[in-house]
């Protein structure tokens, strides 16, 4: 892999019209002033726990601190807290989308990526050569960098919530101009993945207590019924969700 | 480097529903019979087991009962004006993989069905 494999998925991308990216490498800054405006202290979601290892166990792995800041300020402008349910950023949104991009899924382990490459029709799916870690990696530098040219030298997460609805609206429909991915395959996966997060099994770091699976009414992943079906004849199945970890 | 096994009479490739009624029918006449799955074997336990088989995220989204396409994958296109892409992952369509049929996927049973064929 190494270096051909960087070149090779280079000029495809080129070919496909988007330049400049490397996959597996950190977009390069793209405007001056972009490295200050990155440079400030990641927000911190939650509390630090610290594992046995002396390594905090809510720590981001795939993340850099400054991406970390800019996934939990899309998470939240994604699925807000609201009167309906809880934000996706206090159920752990965002360390699922970073505990998913540091395994199997982010190295596109079960995706093939090799040529032939072409743009595609939209029924042929996902047609770039990056892996999702290499993706959101690429984009989010993308997204840092319109936003600072578009929105007055701020970065994503510095915008205010209003604002940052009116860039994802602008980034989801593609009017974004992003330098090296097209912004609506980077905001396709982050909806994808921001909603797996939000109603996955809580082992995954998403949907902490069972919150989202409460808001629905799912009872999770319980699977026999056989001795509640007398007790609940024409009543409501009104139970406390179980995640696979609570039935093991 | 292809390996020459032992020939048979009978070689059916999937051993799904379809597969498997094939084969116990044939074996009956006395011919020999192979019979060729992809994948890994699965087994009720662990495989099924639950509650782990409740896992959505990880067979329904991520389909890890399915074939693995960054092995081996298809091209398709809707029409003969269109240039042929592979399938980077799985979509519309679900093919499975390992050993069992119809069991574990329905998918499954319909490529038991196309491969064995009436």
């Amino acid at each position: 892999m190494a270096d051909d494999e960087g070149v090779r998925r280079r000029d495809v991308l080129k070919g496909l019209g988007v330049t400049g990216a490397v996959a597996g490498i950190v977009a390069k800054t793209v405007s001056p002033g972009i490295d200050e405006a990155q440079a400030q202290p990641a927000a911190q979601p939650h509390g630090h726990t610290m594992a046995r290892n002396g390594q905090a166990a809510d720590a981001f792995r795939f993340f850099t601190p400054p991406e970390a800041a800019v996934v939990v300020a899309l998470v939240d402008t994604l699925i807000p807290k609201d009167d309906v349910g809880p934000g996706g950023v206090e159920v752990g949104v965002p360390m699922f989308i970073d505990r998913e991009l540091a395994g199997a899924y982010g190295r596109g382990a079960r995706m093939y990526l090799d040529g032939p490459f072409g743009e595609g029709t939209p029924q042929q799916g996902y047609q770039l050569p990056l892996p999702p870690a290499d993706l959101y990696r690429v984009g989010i530098a993308d997204l840092n960098a319109w936003c600072f040219k578009t929105r007055g030298g701020k970065i994503f997460d510095q915008l205010s919530v209003a604002d940052r609805t009116m860039a994802l609206k602008a980034v989801e429909a593609g009017e974004a101009e992003f330098a090296q991915v097209p912004a609506r395959i980077f905001f396709s996966m982050l909806l994808q993945n921001t909603m797996e997060g939000y109603f996955a099994d809580s082992m995954y770091g998403g949907n902490r207590n069972n919150a989202v699976w409460k808001m629905i009414g799912f009872p999770g992943a319980i699977g026999m019924y056989g001795d509640v079906i007398e007790k609940y004849r024409n009543k409501q199945y009104d139970v406390a969700p179980k995640s696979i970890q609570d039935l093991s | 480097m292809a390996t020459k096994l032992k020939s048979a009479d009978i070689v059916i490739v999937g051993l799904g529903w379809t597969g498997g009624i094939l084969a116990k029918e044939l074996a009956e006449t006395g011919l020999s019979i192979v019979v060729l799955e992809r994948g890994a074997p699965r087994d009720t336990n662990p495989d099924f087991m639950y509650p782990s088989v409740h896992d959505e995220l990880r067979y329904a989204q991520r389909h890890e009962l399915m074939q693995n396409v960054s092995r081996e994958t298809l091209t398709f296109r809707n029409n003969a004006s269109q240039t042929a892409l592979p399938m980077r992952q799985l979509g519309s369509f679900l093919p499975g993989e390992g050993v069992g049929g119809a069991r574990c996927t329905l998918e499954r049973c319909d490529l038991a069905l196309a491969t064995v064929g009436p």
